[in-house]
């Protein structure tokens, strides 16, 4: 909040070696003993990652089925990682799929809960089902820091569409922890990495913990609780909210148990890695969030995987963008225009060319991700080994609005439990549902239907 | 062979019933104004099999299922009405036939109407803006929500005061603990401000008279005594402030005790009273007290008034975004805020307050769809565009405010937002404009010599936010015309045709005849959106930010900003479009009596407002668009001032 605040790396160029003493010291596990977190059974991790406006689909399908392909130039970028991939063709997001409603909204908010949502401008708002990222949080949530993480880079869109009568709420939504209540996303930087991290920083943390914070929690749920006995039912629902998030800090801020869990991950390397992003965030901070797109991604990408890999949470979701997402790409080479406009190209052959050219650049940022979670490291593994990380869109061609044959990719093997390195074809129109049982389980959550699922998608599970 | 099916599911359905058995009007329906619509609308298009447009009017054989989908109907008037049904190519109705479709229509939906409900207004937390306000009212302290919490969805008429979308979640938990402490601690640090809260602080230097001080001599008892009084001084009024209304007994205990218990923690702490207040204070600003409104329901299925401390709130957040000030808690407190005369006398108090301009800050942003250019992923090319600088574009915005609000409470005519011989300029602007002889950076109040500026569809904010980040969108800004004045939005294309924007994307690189061909071409898909183009075209000389231009700059080609309405009015460039669009004022006054309802009540605008929206859009057209007259219907409105429970019975121990 405070300006003129002075970045870490400013002052490492002022004052030189004299900051190296607190680094250095920040090095040596303080009473932590770093072979307690690698002994605790490797969790797995889920992560999902949503771009709007879908693909070019000529640029897109692999060459090659089964474990005998070749990666197509949009996927290009991933080639380190072929053997980590699963690219699944013909899926489809069949409940979504109702003629004469809108092209996106529909889609959007969807595409991991697998129904159809009801068409509100705000008064009903009901995806009709919990997403899937939520349902695997509401497993294992409880045992960490945060049940999940939801990230994006572009804030809520404001206003209501009244084009097609539906709030634009829907299209900035794909994690929904309840049908009607969809998650909140962290779109800066620095609220992100604080969230997380900012009491690990040296210098950061002195006396900020408030010694009254749990008995102000206290009285805020009395007065809650109060309103409450006076309430309509429907009215109850937000007294319910209130008291629900109370309940969730107070677990997490006040519960020493839990912060000394969390600090406990807080393993050398971890902090390292801490540190280094620091430096990062408080640029950014400086510069007053006036980076390019692509650093502000991979930060965000960054702590998105620290998150994971300090086992803050095992479940994260991030957003490329809301539905529509208009971005300019014009700092790519050869684009000249921006992202929903190119994705309607009318088989334009430039407008294609830019169109391939904005997926790939989604690509290569996913891929930076993925090399992020291989070099981190958890005992003999990966973090990429232990993960699965959902990449896709709710569309296929921009041009054409369907939810058929879904740009579709999986990554990391999810503790062994997910046979990567093949690209699948499925008969048409197999329910996308069908791959979200198959994660799910693979994330050990026991269930046995998901949307309109019609069975677990095994080709995928090792 | 519909029709048959018509009689046979008639025939099934009414088994030995006969027409004869339903009452007149059911029969004048069947035998009157049913045929029209089957003729009109049923037969080519909307029936159980084309479903054209997703609309089946076929099952609309009884009155009641009209009444049961009332907006579905008022639309389909509005649709009449302004020519846009049935389509170009389809035979028009006959004057006898649209007179009779009306007034049976409505007579039906008037019907429905009869029965008044004020609509139910779930609590709702405080936005994001709401929040800052409030703060700053409560502490002095401007702090910079918008910049800490995540950006609040909208809902109903496109608002972010909207009760359902207004979520409270952990993550927002966390951020309010965090911005308690911010800002009681920046008030602490503000001598002065914190010296208006607490008087009797004992960070004064000098504080001989100190109110509880001078009980020094007086024991134990007696200092604690006094200590507690001095803290009742100072916490009552803000929490008063803060919730609203009168404190509960428990409330006001708490308070005190909490007080106490930071008080008794820190006995070395020479400001431990001070310190004791502000952990209190802090409670205050993270108690669902303060940031939810919500109003005590009555066990009754009726509506009734709101009670006046809840009626303070109402007016405060509709008209200054925050919470009431004293002398409003005073009124409410006086009961005087169920008298229609004394309300009206509060309502002109506070429209002379300069926290109005939040109201029009906020209502404009959102409703012009400015707001949209703080949205990265929208941001303008600074490569094409290399003028358009930050600065620039609050420049823009803040001329869209100070314009907005100077129809509020200077001129006090509302239809100066569509055309007006001024505007709000400093030097960039005006550069930016091309307008000479603006010095300064403060905007400023200046007459125009032409009608290139003046009112919302000359300002660079409106024109920016209505354009691609590389180019203009004829598209975009027609489709911002008829939703944003007009309240007439377009249909959504059919699915699988690309969107509307992106169905004419390359006018600029192109010569003029190519264009011509492109603008005048019937896209086929898009089933007449002529007239959206039309009215896009028409600002076709403001090139992407806003800029005057004669032509485009490639090719130097021609711009053709000619265009006709569906119902006939021609017109060519901005000027003349200003006056088409004056001259279907009656359709401005009700979107904007409808936005600034939904505005007001933070809730959908749906069928049963019918009345209020038409007499609040009757008052501008009859008061000549006048804003006091119009925000005070607003509050006088039904739906302000009444209330209904909700239905669902409570459960009483929690």
């Amino acid at each position: 909040m405070k300006k003129n605040q002075i970045s870490r790396r400013t002052m490492l160029q002022g004052l030189g070696a004299s900051m190296a003493i607190p680094f250095l010291e920040a090095m040596v596990p303080v009473g932590i003993d770093p072979s307690r977190y690698y002994e605790k059974n490797s969790p797995k991790r889920m992560a999902i990652f949503y771009f709007p406006n879908g693909v070019r689909e000529d640029k897109w399908t692999p060459k090659g089925w089964g474990t005998n392909f070749e990666l197509s130039p949009t996927l290009k970028p991933l080639e380190a990682f072929k053997k980590d991939l699963i690219i699944l063709s013909e899926l489809k997001n069949n409940l979504v799929d109702v003629r004469g409603t809108d092209g996106h909204y529909t889609k959007t908010a969807p595409f991991l809960s697998c129904f159809n949502i009801t068409k509100t401008t705000g008064a009903n708002i009901n995806v009709n089902g919990v997403s899937m990222d939520q349902l695997a949080a509401q497993h294992v949530g409880q045992q960490t820091l945060f049940p999940s993480l939801e990230y994006a880079i572009d804030p809520v869109k404001g206003g209501v569409d009244s084009n097609v009568g539906y709030t634009r709420l829907y299209g900035s939504s794909i994690s929904w922890s309840s049908p009607n209540q969809p998650c909140p996303r962290e779109i800066d930087p620095v609220h992100a990495f604080n969230r997380l991290f900012r009491r690990f920083v040296p210098g950061k943390s002195q006396g900020t913990e408030n010694p009254f914070k749990k008995s102000v929690l206290d009285i805020v749920m009395q007065d809650a609780k109060r309103l409450n006995k006076h309430l309509g039912a429907a009215d109850q629902n937000k007294m319910s909210e209130y008291l629900e998030s109370v309940r969730s800090v107070e677990k997490r801020l006040v519960s020493d148990d839990k912060l000394k869990d969390f600090e406990a991950n807080i393993t050398p390397d971890i902090k390292k890695e801490l540190l280094r992003l620091n430096v990062r965030v408080e640029d950014y901070a400086e510069l007053n969030g006036g980076v390019d797109i692509t650093t502000k991604v991979r930060l965000m990408m960054d702590i998105n995987a620290l998150a994971l890999w300090s086992d803050a949470t095992r479940v994260s979701s991030f957003m490329f963008g809301n539905s529509v997402s208009n971005r300019n790409f014009t700092f790519l080479d050869g684009v000249t225009g921006n992202h929903h406009t190119i994705s309607h190209h009318r088989d334009n052959a430039n407008l294609l060319d830019m169109y391939g050219r904005i997926n790939y650049w989604h690509t290569e940022q996913f891929a930076y991700f993925l090399n992020r979670l291989s070099q981190m490291k958890e005992g003999e593994k990966t973090l990429l080994e232990q993960s699965m990380v959902l990449y896709g869109s709710s569309l296929r061609d921009g041009n054409r609005h369907r939810p058929t044959n879904l740009p579709i990719v999986v990554a990391g093997q999810a503790g062994g439990s997910l046979k990567t390195g093949q690209n699948l074809n499925f008969p048409k129109e197999t329910p996308l549902a069908n791959l979200y049982v198959a994660m799910l389980q693979a994330f050990d959550v026991p269930v046995e239907r998901f949307g309109d699922s019609e069975r677990v998608l095994t080709e995928v599970l090792a | 062979m519909r029709r048959f099916a018509l009689l046979i599911l008639l025939g099934l359905g009414l088994q030995s019933l006969v027409a004869a058995d339903y009452p007149p009007d059911q029969r004048h329906y069947w035998r009157v104004v049913q045929p029209i619509m089957r003729k009109h609308c049923n037969e080519a298009c909307h029936n159980a099999d084309d479903k054209k447009g997703g609309l089946n009017l076929e099952k609309y054989d009884f009155i009641r299922r009209i009444q049961a989908d009332g907006e579905l109907f008022t639309d389909l008037m509005q649709q009449i009405e302004d020519g846009s049904m049935p389509p170009q190519g389809r035979p028009r109705l006959t004057p006898m036939e649209k007179d009779t479709l009306f007034t049976y229509i409505k007579r039906y939906l008037n019907d429905a109407l009869s029965k008044p409900d004020p609509g139910l207004i779930p609590p709702r937390r405080l936005s994001r803006r709401e929040y800052q306000y409030a703060v700053e009212d409560l502490t002095g302290y401007s702090f910079p929500a918008r910049a800490f919490f995540p950006k609040d969805p909208s809902g109903g008429e496109g608002f972010d005061n909207y009760a359902k979308t207004l979520y409270i979640t952990p993550l927002l938990m966390e951020r309010y603990l965090e911005a308690a402490e911010m800002i009681i601690q920046e008030t602490a640090c503000a001598v002065e401000e914190w010296e208006k809260i607490v008087p009797n602080s004992s960070k004064k230097v000098l504080r001989p008279f100190a109110l509880w001080g001078k009980q020094l001599w007086g024991g134990e008892v007696a200092k604690t005594q006094a200590r507690i009084a001095a803290a009742e001084r100072v916490l009552y009024p803000f929490a008063t402030r803060a919730y609203r209304r009168i404190l509960l007994p428990a409330e006001e205990e708490q308070l005190i005790n909490f007080f106490e218990e930071v008080y008794a923690q820190l006995p070395k702490d020479k400001h431990r009273f001070d310190n004791g207040i502000a952990e209190a204070l802090k409670v205050v600003l993270v108690s669902p007290n303060f940031l939810i409104r919500q109003e005590g329901d009555r066990p009754t299925e009726l509506p009734y008034l709101v009670n006046d401390f809840e009626m303070a709130s109402r007016l405060s957040f509709f008209l200054w975004s925050s919470i009431p000030d004293d002398e409003l808690l005073e009124a409410a407190y006086r009961q005087e805020l169920q008298d229609s005369s004394l309300l009206k006398v509060q309502v002109q108090r506070m429209l002379k307050s300069p926290k109005v301009k939040r109201m029009a800050e906020s209502f404009a942003a959102q409703w012009l769809d400015i707001d949209k250019l703080s949205d990265p992923s929208h941001s303008v090319d600074g490569d094409k565009f290399p003028t358009y600088t930050p600065d620039l574009e609050a420049f823009m915005k803040e001329e869209a405010v100070q314009y907005f609000y100077h129809t509020l409470t200077e001129s006090q005519n509302l239809l100066e937002l569509l055309n007006g011989n001024y505007t709000f300029l400093n030097r960039p602007l005006a550069e930016h404009y091309g307008i000479e002889g603006v010095e300064g950076l403060a905007l400023r109040k200046v007459m125009l010599g032409s009608e290139k500026r003046g009112g919302i569809l000359g300002m660079g904010s409106v024109l920016t936010a209505s354009s691609l980040p590389t180019r203009t969108s004829p598209v975009l800004r027609g489709k911002w015309v008829l939703e944003k004045v007009l309240g007439t939005p377009a249909k959504a294309p059919p699915p699988d045709v690309p969107e509307l924007e992106a169905a004419k994307n390359t006018h600029e690189e192109m010569t003029l005849r190519e264009l011509l061909e492109v603008h005048r071409e019937d896209p086929a898909g898009l089933g007449g959106h002529q007239e959206m183009d039309d009215l896009g075209f028409a600002l076709e000389n403001y090139d992407a930010i806003g800029r005057w231009r004669e032509s485009y700059k490639p090719q130097l080609a021609q711009i053709d900003a000619s265009g006709t309405l569906k119902t006939g009015e021609s017109f060519d460039g901005p000027a003349q479009l200003k006056e088409v669009l004056k001259g279907k004022k009656h359709l401005f006054a009700k979107n904007l009596s409808q936005k600034f309802l939904g505005f007001a009540l933070g809730r959908s605008i749906n069928f049963k407002d019918y009345k209020t929206v038409q007499s609040l859009a009757d008052t501008l057209l009859e008061e000549n668009f006048n804003s006091t007259q119009f925000l005070e219907s607003v509050v006088m409105s039904y739906p302000f001032r009444y209330k209904i429970s909700d239905p669902v019975v409570v459960e009483d121990d929690f």
